[in-house]
């Protein structure tokens, strides 16, 4: 396989009676930003895992940077850089101390990059990283990861807890570092955030890969979707009746909250006919588009907590 | 680095107390000695300390006290304490705090990860005793007494060679275990049990410390080595630090 690459075939992994990812065939990159999605439990984490050697697989291959995954992975995590999901840290460390741990193993370079990138987030690398606020600690761990010089990464959640600031400046690294030709697989709950920063998107729903068709309809259904929120929400004919000139609208209600998804546009007709009805309330909110995929895929699946 | 540091200063403060164990040990002896009949008298109630280890120390005199003091008393107490502290949240520790992920992430082999874990510890636990071991011979001759290293150094490498096992059964508790506090106390108070069982003259065989006590020690300083017991502790650190690579090689974040 060439350099960049990463290539998944049948990657299976069960935690007792409970498949967290079941196999599928994916080649990814070489160069780019692949967005992985999914709600949580979808198995986005164990699989960014498994390609580094952090969990073993049950079952299948896969190779990353023209490397095989076998042992315990080291080959590739040589060849790779990872930002963990979860943010435990060595709070006893400072910054400066706790880049320096992370990166011990890599070549001097990394370390002096890392420090350029912590400047670039006003990190105070002399601080004890027990007082990082969520935000830092994760853009700590970012720089660690950001800085490397290697062809892969791979990164779980790398804007999550960020402000929207920082949330952009960390968009634009990771922009050109794709520019570059390295590959980024990033694992994010932001569909507007994927769609703006990735190449390409895969979505995975209770360990399994969606087929492309299914995610680019998700995805469209994401960006074609309208909420209205209302204090008690209207009886469910009602709201049917008042979209029911707009074709193809689905409506799921919950909790006081209308989420239509349209086939083909009509966001802005289902959004006048319902404030022409009369008898309706008046909303407390509305959204249209950018919902978050939290927000689809409890709409679409009944799945919460993402 | 403060994690290294903490280390260090851990290791420090127990080769400090066992010294600190030692030296008035020693400086007490020429008072011991003279008054071994009433000591005696007070430790017939006292079954195999009072008879088996006064014994020991009327026959064999000074080094059997030392012995006594520096490797059954302050050794296998302290040293089993430190063993069990060390070795507990060496997987243990990174998994309920977290940071087992980052740890396992950089560029190394699990194998070397393990390995340095192990050998860290492993020199924490064992070096104290054999340096403090050095100390005896110079403060011997405070109580005028003069004793040659080599005795002393053997039998700190079987103290030491024993402290390594009860080290590598507790960090194999600690690839498979989660919680390090809960793993440290289960492990101490199975130390204890020893113990106490050692002290019962009716089960005291089935006590492990029988395979570090006075009868192991002299004879070990009087060049006969119990190569029975040397080959089971030297089994069981192999053993217990093998079963850890492999226990740690499917460990997940």
């Amino acid at each position: 396989m060439s350099a960049g690459t990463i290539r998944i075939d049948g990657l299976t992994r069960r935690f007792g009676a409970h498949v967290a990812v079941k196999p599928f065939r994916l080649t990814l990159g070489p160069g780019g930003i692949i967005g992985l999605l999914g709600p949580n439990g979808s198995g986005k984490s164990t699989l960014l895992r498994m390609l580094l050697g952090l969990v073993p697989p049950d079952a299948g291959r896969a190779e990353v940077d023209g490397v095989a995954l076998a042992g315990d992975g080291v080959a590739i995590r040589r060849r790779t850089s990872y930002l963990p999901g979860e943010l435990h840290l060595y709070g006893e460390l400072s910054g400066r101390a706790h880049l320096a741990w992370c990166l011990r193993g890599r070549a001097p370079a990394a370390l002096a990059r890392a420090h350029e990138l912590a400047a670039a987030f006003e990190l105070p690398l002399a601080r004890r990283v027990r007082g990082y606020s969520h935000g830092m600690k994760r853009q700590l761990l970012l720089a660690a990861a950001l800085a490397p010089d290697v062809r892969v990464r791979v990164l779980d959640e790398p804007t999550e807890g960020l402000d929207p600031t920082r949330r952009a400046q960390v968009l634009e690294l990771l922009r050109a570092d794709a520019a570059r030709g390295t590959t980024l697989l990033v694992s994010s709950h932001h569909l507007g955030e994927v769609e703006r920063a990735t190449m390409r998107q895969l979505f995975l729903r209770q360990g399994e890969l969606l087929d492309e068709e299914s995610a680019r309809d998700l995805y469209r259904r994401a960006r074609e979707s309208l909420r209205v929120t209302w204090d008690t929400a209207p009886a469910r004919d009602v709201l049917e009746r008042a979209v029911s000139g707009v074709p193809g609208a689905e409506l799921y209600l919950a909790e006081g909250r209308a989420t239509f998804f349209f086939r083909s546009g009509g966001g802005l007709a289902a959004l006048r006919a319902l404030l022409a009805t009369t008898g309706l309330p008046e909303p407390r909110a509305i959204a249209y588009g950018e919902l978050s995929l939290a927000e689809v895929y409890r709409a679409l699946y009944g799945v919460e907590g993402v | 680095m403060g994690r290294l540091t903490s280390f260090l200063v851990l290791t420090l403060a127990y080769a400090l107390v066992l010294e600190a164990m030692l030296v008035p040990a020693i400086l007490f002896w020429p008072e011991f000695s003279a008054n071994l009949d009433s000591i005696r008298a007070m430790a017939r109630n006292v079954p195999i300390l009072g008879q088996e280890m006064i014994g020991r120390i009327e026959d064999e005199g000074f080094p059997a006290y030392v012995l006594a003091q520096h490797f059954f008393k302050g050794a296998n107490a302290l040293g089993t304490a430190a063993a069990i502290l060390f070795a507990a949240p060496a997987v243990a520790g990174e998994a309920h705090r977290g940071t087992l992920e980052l740890l396992l992430a950089r560029p190394y082999s699990r194998a070397r990860i393990l390995l340095e874990r192990w050998g860290a510890g492993a020199l924490a636990v064992t070096l104290p005793v054999l340096l403090t071991t050095l100390s005896i011979p110079p403060l011997a001759e405070r109580v005028e007494e003069l004793e040659p290293y080599a005795p002393y150094l053997a039998c700190a490498l079987h103290q030491a060679l024993f402290l390594l096992a009860l080290y590598s059964v507790t960090f194999l508790g600690s690839c498979l275990a989660s919680n390090p506090n809960r793993l440290a106390l289960v492990a101490l108070f199975l130390a204890v049990l020893q113990f106490a069982l050692y002290m019962v003259k009716t089960v005291t065989h089935a006590s492990l410390f029988r395979l570090c006590d006075m009868e192991v020690l002299m004879g070990i300083a009087e060049g006969r080595w119990n190569v029975p017991v040397v080959l089971a502790l030297a089994g069981t650190v192999v053993l217990a630090l093998g079963a850890s690579l492999l226990v740690f090689r499917r460990r997940c974040p």
